[in-house]
């Protein structure tokens, strides 16, 4: 063992994981479970970094850098992805009076 | 000009004028219809008599027009002195009768006038290719657009319910034929391989010869050459209103006078006679389809003859008449008299077609009226009608000297010298009969609607004559009607036979002479129905002996119900059909296939409904359902891992 974590701690890989899965599912439930728009987009952020962060940890078990570079390439990606989104609401609660995600519910059957 | 050239000239004039009339006829002045109708028919007349002063011949293949395997079909023209001799009367009386329709046609507007003219072109032409075709495939197709032509013409009045029916029911009839030539035409190719006269009737006469080796085909047994002439027939006895499949053209009659002139008894119902000339070396062979065909044609001739007794619808009398001389036609080729049988042809599309546009410049005069109880003392105020309907009716009795009793007294005289013949002796009888009730309903017609007092009835009452465009035409027929029965005297046993030496190279020469006795029996049949004739008279207008119809009221009824003919097909055939075609719609069209096709489209409906519930709207929903499929995948890839 040397390089990345040559002066670091020997933590397992497993608790990253661990830390990361909660993470996702705190995210998920988020999503599934708030109204309001804008924290909706935050749990996005949430799940995303908690991928990022299961990259990181596998790149820094295997030794390899491609999972930071994936990582940086996910930030990026959600960088953009915010951006849209935010977009999108902005526009939306322009246009209309809605309170909560609920509210737009005209697509129904 | 070469002859093959001028054998397609024939066609092409005909043709060009029906699609220029079609194309751009109601937007040309009158004048234009006027000329290129009856202009492009005497066009081809003037290209058959070069044919015929030429005394050309020949079989002229232009183009292959299918080729597949060994089915080969090619568009060939074949003139010889019998296509020459259809060709004449065809485009001769036709140009006859399509200039009276000059006149006569008058009243229609310019869009109908053009309409008729192009309708009347296009028959001449598919008559034309009928008799001018030099193989089966195309004498199919000459005869399948006879057929839709006389549809177009019959239904001309299409605003008129009962010219539709008509126009329908003649068009069924004429396909029954249809489908017999074509299955007649499959049977003959099965056998000989081959679709052209030439090589049909090569096969079939080496046939004949003792020498079996001499057959392009191994062994042709008879059997097939009946089916495939008794097939024939049925194509003949439709096109030629014969027994039983008749009773498409006295409703007929419900198109335009020339129309019934030209197709109803001059031209087209004659194709069934030409047929069986034309394909006369099959029926020497085909001994029992060649008897049927004498039979069908005495029968007709006596059934219909004692039908017109009782018509009182002048256009009708006429249609009954016509088809009783077909069947004289008939009864002549049928028993091997080829030549007669097409002297009648000739000379009864003189006096027919005489009779039909007489009787239309009388319907003319008289503001469409038909019924002969209507008319009455037409003489005086019709001279040149009436005495020109007389020579026709005399001619149609077949009183000497006119053409009529030159070419039936032939035919009859055949039959009755056929020797060892029980069926041309039996048949002789039948056309015996038929002449002497023919006298008779000739005589009433005539007298009914020419002589006498004026009926009360009558719609015009000081009638005016035709204009010259339709009286000359009469006046050129009823010449002819009167001297053209000197070509052939062979009737009186002596004189020239011109149609017979004529024909000769093409239906071959009558095998048997008559005698003195045949003179004196055509004599005595002559004076017989003449007497006929003058009885009538008696009976109708002087009033001087009871009608017969009420010594036998019955006969009467019968006769006029048509022995019962149409009832007899509306029952066995138009009523089962429409009961099916009900119970059908009934129980099989509304319930069951009905219920598929709406029920397939009311479950979709329904399902779809159900289905669009799902989509709440709710973006959380959607998220769930997203969220429990990746795990579902999750737990599916971590348990295939696992294994």
């Amino acid at each position: 063992m040397s390089g990345f974590n040559a002066g670091g701690s020997q933590l397992d890989t497993s608790w990253f994981l661990l830390l990361a899965a909660v993470l996702f599912i705190l995210g998920t439930v988020g999503v599934l479970v708030r109204r309001n728009p804008l924290i909706i987009l935050i749990c996005i952020e949430l799940m995303l970094n908690a991928a990022n962060l299961t990259l990181v940890a596998f790149s820094r078990q295997l030794q390899n850098l491609d999972g930071q570079l994936f990582a940086l390439m996910s930030m990026t990606v959600a960088a953009a992805e915010a951006v849209v989104g935010l977009a999108i609401l902005v526009d939306i609660f322009r246009h209309r009076d809605a309170e909560d995600i609920d509210d737009l519910s005209e697509l129904k059957g | 000009m070469s002859t093959s050239q001028l054998a397609l000239l024939i066609l092409i004039f005909p043709a060009a004028g029906a699609v220029l009339l079609a194309g751009r006829g109601w937007r040309l002045p009158r004048i234009v219809t006027k000329l290129v109708g009856p202009g492009v028919v005497w066009a081809s007349f003037v290209v058959t008599l070069t044919l015929f002063f030429n005394n050309a011949s020949g079989d002229f293949t232009y183009w292959t027009w299918i080729q597949s395997g060994s089915f080969n079909v090619p568009f060939n023209i074949l003139i010889d002195n019998l296509s020459i001799f259809m060709c004449i009367v065809i485009t001769g009386v036709g140009g006859l009768i399509v200039t009276y329709a000059v006149g006569y046609m008058d009243k229609e507007d310019g869009p109908s006038y053009a309409r008729f003219f192009t309708y009347m072109d296009i028959f001449v032409f598919s008559m034309l290719l009928l008799v001018l075709a030099g193989n089966f495939i195309f004498l199919i197709i000459g005869w399948a657009l006879v057929g839709l032509s006389s549809y177009f013409l019959i239904g001309f009045w299409y605003h008129r319910r009962s010219a539709v029916l008509a126009a329908r029911k003649a068009f069924v009839m004429n396909v029954i034929g249809d489908v017999g030539m074509i299955l007649g035409t499959f049977v003959l190719f099965v056998t000989y391989h081959a679709t052209t006269y030439a090589k049909v009737f090569l096969a079939v006469g080496h046939c004949r010869l003792p020498q079996e080796a001499l057959c392009l085909v191994a062994n042709p047994d008879s059997a097939s050459l009946e089916l495939a002439a008794f097939l024939l027939l049925v194509g003949a006895i439709a096109k030629s209103a014969q027994i039983p499949l008749h009773t498409w053209l006295p409703d007929a009659m419900e198109g335009p006078t020339p129309v019934s002139a030209l197709i109803h008894a001059a031209t087209m119902v004659t194709a069934g006679v030409y047929l069986v000339g034309r394909m006369h070396p099959i029926y020497d062979v085909a001994v029992y389809a060649h008897a049927a065909v004498a039979i069908v044609g005495a029968v007709t001739a006596l059934f219909a003859a004692t039908i017109a007794i009782v018509q009182t619808d002048i256009k009708r009398v006429l249609a009954y008449s016509t088809m009783s001389q077909i069947g004289y036609m008939f009864l002549a080729v049928g028993i091997g008299a080829y030549s007669a049988g097409f002297f009648h042809l000739l000379s009864h599309a003189f006096f027919k077609a005489l009779l039909f546009m007489a009787a239309g410049n009388v319907i003319h005069a008289m503001n469409d009226e038909q019924d002969m109880r209507k008319y009455g003392g037409l003489l005086k105020q019709l001279p040149r009608t009436s005495w020109s309907f007389l020579i026709g009716s005399l001619s149609l009795v077949g009183v000497i000297p006119f053409v009529g009793f030159f070419s039936k007294e032939q035919i009859l005289g055949a039959a009755f010298s056929k020797p060892d013949a029980s069926l041309a002796l039996a048949v002789w009888a039948f056309g015996f009969i038929t002449a002497l009730v023919t006298g008779f309903y000739t005589g009433r017609m005539w007298w009914m609607s020419f002589a006498g007092k004026p009926s009360p009835d009558r719609p015009v009452e000081h009638p005016h004559e035709a204009p010259s465009v339709m009286l000359i035409p009469v006046f050129i027929l009823a010449a002819l009607a009167t001297i053209g029965g000197f070509i052939q005297t062979r009737a009186l046993g002596f004189g020239p036979h011109l149609v017979d030496d004529f024909l000769k190279s093409t239906v071959g020469a009558q095998s048997w002479e008559g005698g003195a006795s045949e003179v004196i029996a055509s004599l005595v049949t002559m004076a017989l129905a003449a007497i006929l004739f003058l009885a009538a008279y008696r009976i109708y207008i002087q009033h001087a002996w009871k009608p017969w119809s009420a010594v036998v009221p019955w006969a009467q009824r019968l006769l006029e119900r048509k022995y019962y003919f149409d009832e007899l097909y509306d029952a066995i055939f138009v009523r089962p059909m429409d009961a099916l075609a009900n119970g059908g719609l009934r129980y099989v069209e509304d319930p069951i296939i009905g219920g598929l096709v709406s029920g397939t489209g009311e479950l979709a409906q329904a399902e779809s409904h159900n289905l669009s519930l799902t989509e709440t709207g709710y973006f959380r929903n959607y998220v769930l359902v997203f969220v429990a499929g990746a795990v579902v995948v999750a737990i599916l890839i971590l348990a295939r891992a696992g294994s």
